[in-house]
């Protein structure tokens, strides 16, 4: 159970930290901290720096990720930025731009 | 969209929030809340910043103003330092709020919609303007000190339910109390007296016609004169027990 869900048409400006799994379908701007799985939906615009252990995009992002556990981008998804993450996929039809560090 | 949002408990949100939806916040949120749809703050929640919306029913923490275009509805538990407005402000047996207070618009389904919410405090506001007062707590207030009066009148027949009075009081409308004393009376005295009225009582069925014994009437009149003779039996009979 998603712990925190941003819904589509809601606009966060600002810091999301915590230590539960977040899932965005709107739209948010700043910085995402959390210990735990990050979901950028299909719908979600995010500018933002992510960290947690976890991301999948479906939607897009635009900002460094670290990951402790990996990143998935899925199709459709797009993202631009830095990735650092022990796994990283990217799967048919998404689209990224940035440096990948899987050394972690 | 209207979707809903949840900020869990674990998450704090430093920033604004705002768009189109419905909002439920269990965790933290420093800054602005501004959304079309009802904004549900848990138990847990803190918001430090305005928020607004629709319905807004609060059960933890704002440091704030809370902006209500339906509703603001303060759960027990609140606690909120701010000013509230809204058509309907309902503030709850046991919330907390130090603020400005402001009811507009139109509160007519207030008293039909609001469930056990802000029974004792809507109709309070409701009559308008002149509930406005600058002091929240003085609202609070107005429920407790309105039960008692009816309370007292309670108290005098039925012993047992003291209880009763401040909370329960104005919900139990007037018609019910006067029914149970009376036969919680007839019971209660010739108990007291000891077994022997009853039997008095059984026995002038049978003989009904006879004008000696007034006994039909009995049940009716004795009340009165019994009170005292209650007392005193009563007096007696715990000086005995003690003795």
């Amino acid at each position: 159970m998603a712990g925190t869900v941003i819904g589509e048409g809601l606009t966060i400006e600002g810091d999301i930290s915590g230590d539960e799994e977040i899932v965005i379908h709107g739209n948010l701007r700043g910085r995402l901290t959390t210990t735990d799985a990050v979901t950028v939906g299909g719908t979600a615009v995010v500018g933002a720096d992510i960290t947690g252990a976890s991301l999948s995009v479906a939607g897009q992002v635009t900002g460094d990720v670290t990951a402790s556990e990996r990143v998935d981008i899925q199709a459709g998804g797009k993202l631009v930025g830095d990735i650092k993450a022990a796994r990283f996929t990217i799967a048919d039809g998404a689209s990224f731009k940035g440096n990948v560090d899987m050394e972690v | 969209m209207a979707e809903s949002s949840v900020i869990g408990a674990g998450t704090i949100v430093s920033g604004h929030i705002r768009g189109e939806g419905s909002l439920e916040i269990f965790g933290r949120v420093e800054g602005d809340v501004s959304v079309t749809g009802n904004v549900v703050i848990g138990p847990a929640g803190r918001v430090r910043g305005n928020v607004s919306g629709a319905e807004l029913r609060i059960s933890g923490q704002v440091q704030g103003d809370l902006r209500g275009t339906l509703a603001v509805l303060l759960e027990s538990g609140a606690r909120v330092a701010g000013d509230i407005s809204g058509p309907r402000v309902g503030i709850a047996p046991g919330a907390l709020a130090r603020g400005h207070v402001q009811t507009d618009g139109e509160p007519a389904a207030s008293a039909a919609r609001e469930p056990a919410v802000a029974r004792a405090a809507a109709p309070v506001r409701a009559p308008a303007p002149a509930a406005r007062p600058l002091t929240p707590p003085a609202r609070i207030a107005p429920a407790p000190v309105a039960a008692p009066v009816p309370a007292k009148a309670e108290v005098r027949a039925p012993l047992p339910p003291p209880a009763r009075s401040e909370a329960k009081a104005p919900l139990a409308p007037l018609p019910a109390p006067p029914p149970q004393p009376l036969p919680k009376q007839a019971p209660l005295r010739p108990e007291v007296r000891r077994p022997e009225p009853p039997r008095v009582a059984s026995a002038p069925p049978q003989a009904e016609f006879t004008p000696v014994r007034p006994i039909k009437p009995e049940p009716r009149r004795p009340p009165p004169p019994v009170v005292p003779v209650i007392s005193k039996g009563t007096k007696a009979k715990k000086k005995k027990s003690h003795d």
